[in-house]
């Protein structure tokens, strides 16, 4: 009998322990929700983190006499955790504003708690045009880049400087299929044709005979619609056959984190799109990098560099709209133009809450070529925001109200 | 003190779990959490029924789980919103497959059966993947209401956690009643020796398929709740690493005490989001945990709490 | 569809088919002789992989070494879990060796993640196998053609062992009734511990073989290891030569189902893999199981 309560006063003492008072004054909190232990933790992860928190700092550290608190979390990569994490940080935390979130389906589920909290929500890394499309909505805001961006931005560009005659190969699933259909558009609005498609199945492992088939069409350029794994497994096979010989390649998503992961010699010469670059020349580019590179000894990414610009612009808002209500935020956010070191110039469209600019177009370097780490991409082509975002009467937003 | 089921013990441990489980709200690091929580333990309790009591495991259980996820979702989404309706149709979905899939693969045992559930669990998450006008593919399905019940706002996560708490409450007395019954007897009693359980004249598959669709409808549910719970739906929910994850809480517990799975799913989501707060590395810490539970603690949580502390549960 | 393309794909099918029948190999000589589904194999494929990496990068730049030391390493490092984690759990329901193998394998994952990360790392193909070699009818990657050669050589050595060498003997009579063989007096502890040890430094072969060909990360082996099972329910579980064809079709299923009807090609596996369960559960080439 004493056994049995001593138990239960054992439990009720580690349930106590694990009571956490959220303690609120007038204050600004700002969370960051990104993958930290899963594909995206090298891209995204602490390289996000870091970059919120300097936003902060150079902010000064408080706006409108608040002082901005900050915290951030880890959704694995998991929509379901995403999802969780999205509700304790805007109800337990009770922050004002999330931002990042890679993975698309993640991303959305954010977004959509945002909704239901009427709380703001900036979706940095991931690139699904839902957020902007069928599932947008008022208090949710895409930053840095897009699916139509790739595509569109990568497939013009390649066809005025590496060929008309194309060859796709894309990951089978709602992801490629939307790559595909903005690739094709971009294409024929240049007088390319697209010789062929072939779908691969999501993570297959063998590329092979649809590297083989696309060869056969002898195509000047073949595109490799996928990303992450995809990507370095079929690039490896695809230099494997020796497509490099006759052939150029585009990728629609290429980190500097596949280039290392599977070495520069497999990427050599192929070509993608990227909002940024680190070796990007525009004004407050390089000095940002270099005050970045002394603080975290590598150079940021454009996912770094466009939270940083995000949370920022956010700050500057708020400031302007003279309060963190996220009515006022929002209604000082659409239409805004500007110019930061990321997006130089940048405009939030009202209709539908992208954040568009300018897409530069990158070659990834051979590895004699490279003079420094992560030295890994030359910026070889602009293509202007009109032509890299799609037309707000395309995008399909039927923006609610609050 | 052993007095038949309900000794004196038993009834104030009772007691006590569930007035922590009213009070858990407050305590949890977030009441959202605190509902996943219940709805894992639902989870849980449900898959026991298969591992613990009839003795088979089944690595296919996220299928019925996500069912009941995606059929409560939709309907919620593109029928009418009402969360009758909807559970409903999450346990009604749930349960046939159970049925179907039951039938088809009852009559393996052993690793058989474990790799037939297995097999079916990846076609549905497939076909799941590929249907992406009706489930939303990769992106899961998106934008899922929870309406009121009645004059109950479930829109507040804390009034939907006494909801949950309610339901889940209920399907517990209702388990706890089949597996002491005539039936959840036989059921173990096949488990131990199933050519003795013929010999003496049952049909052992028709039990087993009762106990496989009964598993199915419960999981159903605790997907059905899930839906509501996320107002989303994840394709990940029927891949078979969620069945992974109930295995791990089943085993941690206690299994074939149906109170230990249910225990193993609190101190697992519990831990997952504490420890994740401090480190990436979560998933080597529940790996280590688990072969510890499988090598050393054998009866799991119950197990530790039997032995040691002499408790009667 | 020409011919140049149908025998592309049939030598593309090997290939895959060639890393399957290693992984199986492993992983039914495990079940056979020990009654155990080897969850964590995928994994342990994986670990091969990176222990090879480790050596590539690190220790001695070149693939041959790699080759050699990995598999061996691996062979080590699966004796020593036998003999000091599974041992402990022979006594038990063979559902806890399955249980605790599945966590064997999230903790040989994330800890593969911790030290290299989560993005991969890179490995490439020896330079003396690097580019194509002319069939005939058609162009092949040198390092392909190298692989089917390696992996015919393995299966047959795998084969010769167990059929003709005493030792062999001993593990196939083990397999059939390790009680027995204990009470004829042969330390049959140290003959699990053998078997296990050759079992995942099969599956390390396979890791390194794979490496070349693919993104080397910390869940390289997940999709595998269902993909194995599939092959080893097909072919038989514990029969060699069960393996063997079982890889190969799975491989060559793989190849052509996704020519033929992509969409499906992945669902094809397992609905062929749950097909067999439920007509003919002993594979091919199984033994007639004691849980029919």
């Amino acid at each position: 009998m004493g056994k049995t309560i001593q138990f239960m006063a054992v439990v009720a003492l580690i349930f106590g322990l694990i009571v956490s008072p959220a303690f609120s004054a007038e204050t600004l909190k700002i969370a960051t929700l990104t993958d930290m232990s899963g594909p995206y933790a090298e891209l995204a992860g602490w390289g996000n983190i870091n970059a919120a928190k300097m936003a902060i700092e150079d902010f000064g550290g408080k706006v409108l006499g608040m002082d901005i608190e900050y915290v951030y979390r880890d959704h694995q990569c998991k929509a379901d955790l995403a999802n969780q994490k999205a509700i304790e940080l805007y109800e337990k935390e009770k922050a004002d504003v999330i931002f990042d979130s890679p993975n698309s389906a993640a991303g959305l589920a954010v977004s959509n708690q945002a909704l239901l909290y009427k709380k703001l929500y900036f979706a940095v890394t991931s690139g699904t045009t839902r957020y902007t499309g069928d599932l947008c909505n008022r208090y949710t805001f895409h930053w840095a880049y897009n699916d139509y961006v790739l595509a569109t931005a990568a497939g013009i560009w390649a066809a005025d400087n590496l060929g008309k005659k194309w060859y796709t190969i894309t990951a089978d699933y709602a992801w490629g299929h939307d790559l595909l259909k903005y690739f094709s558009a971009a294409l024929q609005k240049r007088g390319g044709t697209l010789l062929g498609n072939e779908m691969v199945p999501l993570g297959a492992s063998d590329f092979s005979p649809f590297i083989i088939k696309a060869m056969n069409a002898k195509p000047e350029v073949l595109a490799l619609l996928n990303a992450g794994k995809d990507t370095v497994n079929s690039t490896k096979q695809a230099v494997e056959f020796g497509v490099r010989k006759t052939t150029k390649i585009v990728h629609a998503l290429l980190f500097p984190s596949d280039i290392k992961a599977a070495g520069p010699e497999v990427f050599a010469d192929n070509y993608v799109t990227a909002s940024w670059d680190w070796k990007v020349d525009q004004p407050g580019s390089k000095e940002f990098v270099a005050r970045w590179m002394k603080k975290f000894g590598s150079p940021p990414n454009w996912f770094n560099a466009g939270n940083y610009s995000c949370v920022t612009q956010y700050l500057l808002a708020v400031k302007r709209a003279g309060s963190k209500d996220p009515r006022a935020v929002v209604k000082a956010l659409e239409g805004y133009r500007f110019s930061d070191f990321f997006a130089s110039p940048g405009y939030v469209r009202p209709e539908d809450h992208k954040r568009v600019g300018k897409a530069y177009i990158l070659r990834a370097k051979k590895p004699s070529e490279i003079k420094e780490p992560w030295d890994y991409f030359q910026i070889v082509g602009v293509v202007p925001a009109e032509q890299a975002y799609q037309d707000v009467k395309e995008v399909g937003c039927k923006m609610g109200d609050f | 003190m052993n007095k038949g089921p309900w000794s004196k013990q038993k009834i104030i441990l009772v007691s006590a779990a569930l007035l922590l489980a009213i009070i858990f709200p407050l305590v949890a690091p977030y009441v959202a959490l605190a509902s996943e929580i219940l709805i894992f333990a639902l989870f849980a309790m449900a898959f026991d029924l298969m591992l613990g009591y009839a003795g088979m495991l089944s690595f296919g259980h996220a299928a019925f789980f996500g069912l009941g996820a995606y059929s409560a979702g939709l309907i919620l989404k593109n029928v009418y919103p009402s969360v009758p309706l909807a559970l409903l149709a999450g346990v009604i979905a749930s349960s046939l497959a159970g049925f179907i899939i039951g039938f088809l693969s009852i009559r393996r045992r052993g690793i058989y059966f474990t790799m037939v559930t297995l097999a079916f669990a990846q076609m549905f998450y497939f076909i799941a993947f590929k249907w992406t006008g009706l489930t939303g593919g990769d992106d899961g399905l998106q934008r899922v209401p929870r309406p009121s019940l009645g004059p109950l706002d479930l829109k507040s996560q804390i009034v939907f956690y006494y909801f949950l708490l309610f339901s889940v409450v209920v399907c517990a007395v209702i388990l706890f009643r089949v597996v002491n019954s005539p039936f959840g007897k036989t059921l173990q009693a096949q488990r131990e020796n199933r050519n003795r359980a013929m010999s003496i004249g049952y049909n052992v598959d028709k039990f087993k398929l009762r106990a496989f669709v009964l598993s199915a409808f419960f999981s159903g549910l605790a997907g059905g709740f899930y839906a509501l719970l996320l107002n989303f739906v994840p394709l990940n929910s029927l891949h078979w690493t969620n069945s992974g994850e109930v295995v791990v809480m089943t085993i941690t517990g206690g299994m074939g005490t149906l109170f230990g799975p249910a225990l193993g799913a609190v101190c697992i989501i519990l831990l997952r989001d504490i420890i994740s707060n401090f480190t990436e590395s979560w998933t080597f810490i529940m790996g280590i945990l688990f072969m510890g539970a499988v090598l050393g603690f054998r009866g799991g949580i119950i197990g530790i709490l039997r032995s040691k502390l002499g408790l009667s549960i | 569809m020409n011919i140049q393309f149908i025998s592309m794909q049939l030598f593309n099918g090997l290939i895959l088919g060639s890393i399957y029948v290693i992984l199986s190999l492993g992983l039914t000589i495990i079940f056979g002789m020990l009654g155990i589904i080897n969850f964590a194999h995928g994994a342990f494929y994986m670990f091969g992989a990176f222990v090879a990496y480790t050596i590539v990068a690190y220790l001695i730049p070149n693939f041959w070494v790699a080759l050699i030391v990995g598999p061996i390493v691996m062979a080590l490092f699966g004796a020593a879990c036998e003999a000091f984690l599974l041992r402990r759990l022979y006594n038990l329901p063979p559902l806890y060796i399955m249980l605790f193998t599945f966590g064997l394998m999230l903790v040989l994952q994330d800890f593969i993640r911790m030290v290299f990360g989560a993005a991969g790392v890179p490995f490439r193909t020896p330079s003396s196998l690097d580019g194509s070699i002319n069939l005939g009818f058609m162009f092949y990657p040198k390092y392909r053609i190298f692989l089917i050669i390696i992996t015919s050589f393995c299966s047959l050595g795998v084969w010769l062992f167990l059929s003709k060498t005493k030792l062999g003997a001993i593990i196939r009579a083990g397999t059939d009734n390790s009680i027995m063989v204990d009470a004829l007096g042969i330390n049959i502890s140290r003959i699990f511990t053998f078997v296990f040890g050759m079992g995942i430094g099969l599956a390390g072969l396979a890791g390194v073989l794979a490496a070349p060909l693919q993104n080397v990360s910390h869940l390289m082996g997940v999709d595998f290891l269902v993909d194995c099972f599939v092959v080893v329910v097909v072919g038989g579980m514990g029969s060699i030569s069960g393996s063997i064809v079982g890889g190969l079709i799975v491989g060559e299923i793989i190849a052509f189902g996704v020519m033929v009807w992509p969409p499906m090609a992945q669902t094809l596996i397992y609905i062929f893999m749950a097909a067999f369960l439920l007509i003919r559960p002993r594979g091919l080439f199984g033994r007639e199981a004691f849980h029919e």
